[in-house]
C-alpha cells in the first residue's frame, strides 16, 4: 500500500467515497492505536477495543458514504469522539459509570451522530434477528435474492426448484413471513 | 389474497423498471387501495433494512478482515506516546497552574527586590542640575486653575519657553554667562530682566566641563548694557564667608542666602564650592555673590536628598574660559568689569544696583 496516497483527511475521504477499500484499511490502521489505548486505559478489553472502534469507522463510513458528513475536525478527531461516546454507553449498560475519563485527545460533542447511528444498529438488530428466526432455506433464498442480488435462474439452480415460478412463490412466502417477525419487533421511531 | 405477483409488481415499482402507463395505472390504484399502499411501504422498509444489513455485514466483514491483517502484521503500537499525552491531558492545568505560579513569584521577586532598592538608591548621592522645565510646571499649575475654575477657557497663549534658568551680564559689551546645562538643545534663548527688556542671545562659547556658556545679546539695536557695579574675584573665597544669590527659579526674581560651606563641589569636585543656600530649579547660571559684591561663582546645581548643599562654579574658572575667548578671537571685544561699586552698600541697596544685570535665561526648542 502506498501510504503517500492517502496522507491528508481529503485523500481518505475521497478515497472511501471512490468505494477504495485501500482507503478504508488505512484509515483503520491509522487510528486504531489511539482508541485501544483509549478504551484499555478506561477498563475495557482488546475485543471490546476492536468493536467499539469498528463502530465508529462504521459511523464514519456511512456517513461519508450518505454524503452527510460535515466535519468540523480532523477525522481522527471525530473518530475518537464518536468513540468516546459509544464507550461512555456501552460502559453505562455494564453498571460501571466511569467517574474519570482518561482523554489523551480533544473531543466533541457528536449530538446527532451517534443516536442516529444506534437507532441504525437496533433496525439491524431486529433485522438480524428476523432472519435467523427465519430459518433455512428462506434466509439464504432471501439473501441471495436481495443482498447478493443474484438472478432468479441461479437460485432456482442453487436450490432445486423446477421452475422460476416455483422459486418466485417461496420467496413470497419466505418474504411474507420476514415481514412478519421483523415488525412484530421493529416500530420505526420517526 | 396477495399473491408473488402483487409482490412482483410492488418490487417492479419500488425498482422504478415499471412501463409508464403501468406506473400510471399502479399510483391510482395506490391512492384507492390503502391497505396496498401499507403494503408497498411496509415491503419498502423490509427491502431496505436487508440491503443496509447485507451492507454492513460486508463491511463488518471487511474491516474484520483489516483488522486481522493488521494484527499479523507490525504489532509494535506507538502506546508509549499515547501514554504521555494521556499524562499530558491529565495534568495539564496542573502544570498551568504551577508554571503561572512560579513566573509570579520569579517576576514578583524580581518586583520587590526592586522596590527595596529604591530608598537605598534615594541615599546615594545625586547631582541635579537646576535648569527649570517650564512647560511642566505652567501645565500643572493650569491643571490646577482649571479644577478651580473651570469656567474661563484659556485663550490659545503665545508659546512659552520649554527651559528656563538664569543669567548674569558679565560685560557691558553684551555678554552674559549661564550654565552650560540650561541652554542644552536649545533653538533659540532669550533674555529678560526684572525691568523687562529683552534681548535674543546666541551661545560664543561653552565649556561643559565647568558647566558655563557664554551668550551674546544679537540685537542690532542694543547699545551696550549700562557700568557693570560688580567684579569677578580671582582668588578662592573662605569658608563660613556670608554668599548671597539672585536668579529665577519662578517668574519672579529670588534672593537666597546662606554661606560658603566648602571649597569643593560635589564629590571632591575643586572647580566649584558647595554652598547652603535653598535653590530651586531655574537658579542655575545665577551669580553667587559674597558680602563686598564680588561674583566668586556662578551657581549650577545640588545634591538630591540632601538639604542645604547646593554647588557653583568658582569665579576663577569663569575668568579663565574668557581669557581662553579672548585667545581664540584676537581683538575680541569684552571688557570685564574692574571696579566694584556695591563694597559698603547695604544688602538692599546692593540687590537693586544688581537687579538689572540678573536675567531669566528662557529656552525654546
Amino acid at each position: 500500500m502506498r501510504k503517500s496516497l492517502y496522507e491528508t483527511d481529503e485523500a481518505i475521504m475521497e478515497g472511501i467515497r471512490n468505494d477504495d477499500e485501500r482507503a478504508l484499511a488505512h484509515l483503520y490502521k491509522l487510528h486504531f492505536p489511539m482508541i485501544s489505548h483509549f478504551i484499555i486505559n478506561n477498563s475495557g478489553t482488546d475485543d471490546e477495543a476492536k468493536d467499539i472502534y469498528q463502530e465508529g469507522v462504521i459511523v464514519f463510513y456511512e456517513k461519508i458514504k450518505s454524503n452527510s458528513l460535515e466535519l468540523s475536525c480532523q477525522i481522527k478527531t471525530y473518530l475518537y469522539s464518536v468513540c468516546r461516546r459509544l464507550w461512555l454507553k456501552r460502559l453505562a449498560e455494564k453498571g460501571r459509570y466511569a467517574n474519570r475519563i482518561e482523554d489523551s485527545e480533544n473531543y466533541l460533542s457528536l449530538e446527532e451522530d451517534v443516536p442516529q447511528h444506534e437507532e441504525n444498529e437496533r433496525q439491524f438488530g431486529v433485522m438480524a434477528e428476523a432472519l435467523d428466526q427465519l430459518g433455512e432455506p428462506c434466509r439464504t433464498l432471501l439473501e441471495d435474492f436481495y443482498i447478493r442480488a443474484q438472478g432468479m435462474q441461479d437460485i432456482v439452480e442453487k436450490f432445486g426448484y423446477t421452475n422460476t415460478d416455483t422459486a418466485k412463490n417461496q420467496k413470497y412466502k419466505c418474504l411474507q413471513r420476514l415481514k412478519k417477525l421483523f415488525f412484530t419487533s421493529y416500530k420505526p421511531e420517526v | 389474497m396477495f399473491d408473488h405477483r402483487i409482490y412482483e409488481q410492488i418490487e417492479r415499482y419500488l425498482a422504478g423498471t415499471m412501463p409508464a402507463e403501468e406506473k400510471a395505472a399502479f399510483k391510482a390504484l395506490l391512492l384507492t387501495d390503502p391497505r396496498l399502499a401499507d403494503q408497498v411501504q411496509e415491503h419498502r422498509q423490509v427491502l431496505q433494512a436487508m440491503q443496509h444489513y447485507g451492507q454492513r455485514q460486508q463491511l463488518r466483514h471487511k474491516l474484520n478482515s483489516i483488522h486481522t491483517e493488521m494484527e499479523t502484521g507490525s504489532k509494535t503500537v506507538t502506546s508509549e506516546l499515547t501514554a504521555w499525552k494521556v499524562f499530558f491531558k491529565k495534568h495539564a492545568q496542573t502544570m498551568a497552574v504551577a508554571a503561572s505560579v512560579s513566573l509570579l513569584s520569579v517576576f514578583g521577586t524580581l518586583w520587590s527586590v526592586q522596590q527595596m532598592k529604591k530608598p537605598v538608591q534615594q541615599q546615594t548621592a545625586r547631582y541635579i542640575e537646576l535648569r527649570r522645565e517650564v512647560e511642566k510646571i505652567k501645565k500643572e499649575q493650569r491643571a490646577i486653575i482649571n479644577g478651580i475654575a473651570s469656567a474661563d477657557a484659556a485663550a490659545p497663549a503665545p508659546r512659552s519657553a520649554r527651559f528656563s534658568g538664569t543669567g548674569f551680564a558679565i560685560s557691558p559689551d553684551g555678554y552674559i554667562v549661564t550654565s552650560s546645562h540650561v541652554i542644552q538643545g536649545a533653538d533659540s534663548i532669550l533674555i529678560e530682566n526684572k525691568a523687562g527688556l529683552k534681548y535674543k542671545v546666541t551661545e560664543v562659547h561653552r565649556n561643559t566641563e565647568y558647566d558655563l556658556s557664554i551668550l551674546k545679546v544679537e540685537d542690532p539695536a542694543f547699545a551696550g548694557f549700562s557700568k557693570l557695579p560688580y567684579t569677578f574675584k580671582t582668588a578662592s573665597s573662605d569658608l563660613g564667608e556670608r554668599v548671597y544669590t539672585l536668579g529665577f527659579p519662578r517668574e519672579d526674581i529670588v534672593f537666597g542666602e546662606g554661606s560658603l560651606s566648602s571649597a569643593s563641589g560635589f564629590e571632591g569636585d575643586t572647580t566649584s564650592y558647595q554652598i547652603s543656600i535653598p535653590l530651586n530649579p531655574g537658579n542655575s547660571g545665577g551669580p553667587l555673590l559674597d558680602e563686598k559684591g564680588n561674583v566668586i561663582g556662578v551657581i549650577n546645581g545640588k545634591q538630591a536628598g540632601q538639604e542645604g548643599a547646593a554647588f557653583a562654579v568658582k569665579s576663577s574658572y569663569l575668568l579663565q574660559m574668557v581669557s581662553q575667548m579672548r585667545e581664540r578671537e584676537a581683538g575680541l571685544a569684552i571688557s570685564l568689569p574692574q571696579q566694584n561699586n556695591l563694597g559698603g552698600v547695604s544688602r538692599t541697596q546692593q540687590l537693586k544696583k544688581l537687579q538689572d544685570y540678573i536675567f531669566v535665561v528662557k529656552v525654546y526648542n
